[in-house]
């Protein structure tokens, strides 16, 4: 892990150095354990800030939308690269003004899981060890294996290298192939019964803050839909009535553009859980389309184009 | 209940597109086919022009059911409207029986010009289908209606 | 009236005697939800163990969606009052830190001139109980904001954990005879006095403290530092450190209109969504993440401190905790008073 630490330092250095870039997005440490926080470095500012860990949990690709023009470097995991891709294909970033640094990762870990080893108890300081994470909480210490504590999409990811980048640091990562369906296919097992009532408990623990919409890098809009007031698709309450809504199309319109990075289920304070919704419409979007979000930056997203023998069956 | 259900008579909002299904459902009045009285139509320019939150508009609004209906494919007059509207509605349908609602909720076809016939039986199936899963609540939104 | 004793054993029974009277708000480690707020049937559901709640208790005097009124489309300007809630309340459990925060809403919402009909409403019926905080957590700050583990601000009383025991101080007159009225407490000896300062000086000694004192000076001048560009730029622009934040209190109020009845309801709103600002015209007068972030700190942290003598932050440490890119407001405040501030 080091190692990758230091070679995306020198080679932050070298693009500064040779004037490739004007800003680079990366992580730095966190003010809280487990954590760390996107940084924006320039030229003048200290390489060695940044870090590479399993607690690298932020999206990145989220701020390119903030820099449209300038020459931006960022540290990109497979799903950020991704993203990346959609956000070319979508002609939200330009990639000449673009270095991806793409990164093998391991997946982040899930502090909401380490939350539930802990009994709740507050986590006082963390550190990353080569099998797993030492975490100390309530004046004792406990050695975490990091299976039991990945995040719920990196569990399943199918690509943990960068998918496509300009410059690789490190050794890429065995990429086991795994069946990130499993969860969704049980659900559909259940009754429509159950599923209404599974679908209205998450809803329910919505605030609204829309920290989920504001984290993705595929939302965005100018104008949410959901911030327009005229028409006034739907009303602003916090109350399931309006909220589902809301999550009902925030899911429908990353419909061949989620690649499952989970930052929308990270920044949820109230823990909804969304990838219900959005691993749903991933899965159709293979099953109806062949297509995969970011895999290939070729490929045109599902909804700007069809093919004559697209499914039908639903249609009288 | 038992009363208010007899009582109750189905709100079906159905998108028709102006080229084929509009004129489908006009064949079908002009031919004096009987078919139930429970949509209320809007015309569209074409069944692409459906934004899957019009559906979902209708469906907090209290209606009881959602029709859109647009060309065949290959018919579409503006080539491949249809086409791409097909895809947008799949994911849709998928999604909202997913979540749990009833799928005779929101429903599709394609109707021609020439199909005054089929539109009637569309109209017919669909009224149909409403009635037996009875007044839609799950995405309307109440608003205060006086008690 | 003194300090009394009440054994801990005996406090769900204190509580359950309460239920007659109250509808009673206590933390709730809920399944799904966490530790949050909640209107409770039962003291097995009470929660105790110390790391504070996900969501603040402020929405027992605030909520996030209410209706202030109805009216009818029929007749003209039939208004039709709403159904106010008027049953008295108890929130047990509560912190110092978000019962003064109470105090806090209060200043806002209860100025004398204006008095929200609503808030006022629910806060006269409600009474606080707070319990001291004797295990805080590492995001708590209150100490640098004014407060204190053991602050009696807006509470009616205050327990404090000692052990067997919980020591309480009665701190108002609904306190003092909501003591009166049960036979569990007894006076406070010496000895549970001892127990009692002892954790009231442990807390305190936990809690962290960083200097602000420059802070005032350089908010004075600093619309226009460069600063400003930096602090937000990671800062995605969501709702959960104004939505979360006990004494955060803005609001936005909208028609909501069916058929033949329509309702006016107020919702929270934040001023870190874009929509706060944005004007009927299209313009926003704070257009970008940089305003937003701008405006949230200059009014905690100014302008309710020029109108209000008080910060409106009570160091409860949830925007630190539950922030998804771990925009630190320490280290904010910390970046402001100290020279990080660049110069004006």
């Amino acid at each position: 892990m080091e190692t990758n630490e230091n070679e995306i330092r020198l080679t932050v250095k070298k693009l500064f150095d040779e004037d490739k870039i004007d800003i680079l997005i990366g992580y730095s440490p966190g003010t809280l354990p487990l954590r760390t926080s996107p940084v924006f470095l320039r030229k003048e500012d200290d390489v060695e800030v940044l870090v590479w860990n399993s607690f690298c949990e932020n999206t990145l690709s989220n701020y390119l939308k903030n820099y449209k023009d300038k020459r931006v470097g960022i540290v990109a995991k497979g799903c950020d690269s991704r993203l990346i891709n959609l956000l070319l294909l979508e002609s939200q970033v330009k990639k000449e003004n673009l270095v991806v640094i793409g990164v093998p990762c391991r997946g982040v870990i899930d502090r909401k899981k380490i939350d539930k080893i802990t009994g709740g108890m507050e986590v006082t300081g963390s550190e990353e060890k080569e099998d797993g994470i030492l975490i100390f909480f309530d004046g004792t210490d406990k050695k975490v294996t990091k299976a039991d504590i990945l995040h719920d999409s990196c569990m399943i990811c199918n690509y943990k290298n960068a998918v496509s980048s300009d410059i690789f640091i490190g050794e890429k990562e065995k990429e086991e192939k795994v069946d990130p369906y499993n969860k969704i296919r049980e659900m559909e097992e259940n009754s429509t019964d159950e599923r209404w009532n599974y679908f209205n408990k998450e809803i329910e623990k919505c605030i609204r803050c829309y920290a989920c919409r504001n984290v993705c890098p595929m939302c965005y809009c100018q104008e949410c839909f959901v911030d327009c007031t005229d028409p006034e698709w739907f009303g602003k309450t916090a109350e399931i009535k309006d909220t589902k809504m809301f999550h009902i199309v925030r899911a429908y319109h990353m419909a061949g553009r989620c690649v499952d990075c989970g930052a929308c289920v990270k920044a949820c304070p109230m823990d909804v859980d969304l990838r219900f919704l959005t691993k749903k419409i991933e899965k159709d979007v293979l099953e109806f389309f062949a297509y995969e979000a970011g895999v290939k930056d070729d490929e045109p997203p599902p909804f700007t184009t069809f093919k004559p023998e697209d499914p039908q069956e639903f249609i009288r | 209940m038992e009363d208010n259900k007899a009582e109750w008579e189905p709100k079906i909002v159905a998108f028709l597109c102006n080229w084929c299904s509009y004129a489908g459902a006009d064949l079908a009045g002009v031919s004096r086919i009987q078919y139930p009285p429970n949509t209320r139509t809007i015309r569209v320019p074409c069944s692409g022009r459906v934004n899957p939150l019009f559906i979902l508009k209708a469906l907090q609004n209290g209606a009881d059911g959602v029709l859109v209906s647009g060309c065949h494919p290959g018919d579409c007059h503006y080539l491949s409207g249809n086409y791409v509207a097909r895809r947008k509605f799949a994911i849709l349908k998928s999604l909202l029986k997913y979540i749990g609602i009833e799928e005779e909720r929101v429903q599709f076809s394609w109707v021609s010009a020439a199909e005054g016939g089929k539109f009637a039986e569309v109209v017919n199936e669909v009224t149909k289908g409403v009635r037996r899963i009875g007044k839609a609540t799950k995405l309307v939104k109440e608003i205060y209606n006086g008690n | 009236m003194e300090e009394q004793v009440i054994e801990k054993k005996d406090i769900k029974s204190w509580i359950e005697g309460l239920f007659a009277d109250y509808e009673v708000y206590a933390p709730v480690l809920d399944e799904k939800k966490g530790k949050v707020y909640k209107k409770v049937e039962s003291t097995e559901d009470i929660n105790l163990e110390f790391l504070n709640s996900k969501n603040s208790p402020k929405d027992i005097y605030f909520p996030q969606t209410e209706r202030l009124f109805s009216f009818s489309r029929k007749d003209e300007m039939g208004l039709i009052p709403p159904h106010m809630d008027d049953k008295k309340k108890i929130v047990f459990g509560i912190r110092p830190c978000d019962a003064m925060a109470f105090t806090m809403l209060d200043k806002v919402f209860v100025s004398g001139e204006n008095n929200d009909f609503y808030f006022i409403k629910r806060s006269e019926n409600t009474l606080t109980i707070g319990i001291g905080c004797i295990k805080p957590d590492s995001t708590c700050f209150c100490k640098v904001v004014g407060g204190e583990p053991s602050s009696e601000e807006g509470l009616d009383i205050l327990l404090i954990d000692t052990g067997k025991e919980y020591v309480a101080e009665p701190v108002t007159d609904k306190g003092k005879s909501l003591i009166e009225g049960s036979s569990f407490f007894k006076e406070a000896t010496p000895e549970n006095i001892r127990l009692k300062e002892e954790a009231i000086t442990n807390a305190n000694e936990k809690i962290q403290e960083f200097d602000i004192s420059g802070l005032k000076e350089r908010l004075d001048r600093g619309f226009d530092l460069p600063v400003w560009a930096k602090i937000h730029e990671k800062c995605v622009g969501c709702g959960i450190c104004t939505f979360l934040c006990p004494t955060c209190h803005c609001f936005d109020i909208l028609d909501e209109e069916g058929k033949e009845y329509g309702e006016r309801i107020r919702i929270w709103d934040s001023c870190q969504f874009p929509l706060f600002t944005k004007h009927a015209s299209g313009a926003n007068p704070r257009p970008t993440g940089k305003e937003r972030m701008r405006q949230r700190i200059m009014h905690k942290f100014k302008y309710f401190v020029e109108n209000n003598d008080i910060f409106a932050c009570v160091g409860c440490g949830r925007c630190v905790k539950y922030c998804p890119v771990n925009l630190d407001i320490r280290e904010v405040l910390k970046s402001l008073a100290g020279d990080g501030g660049g110069k004006s």
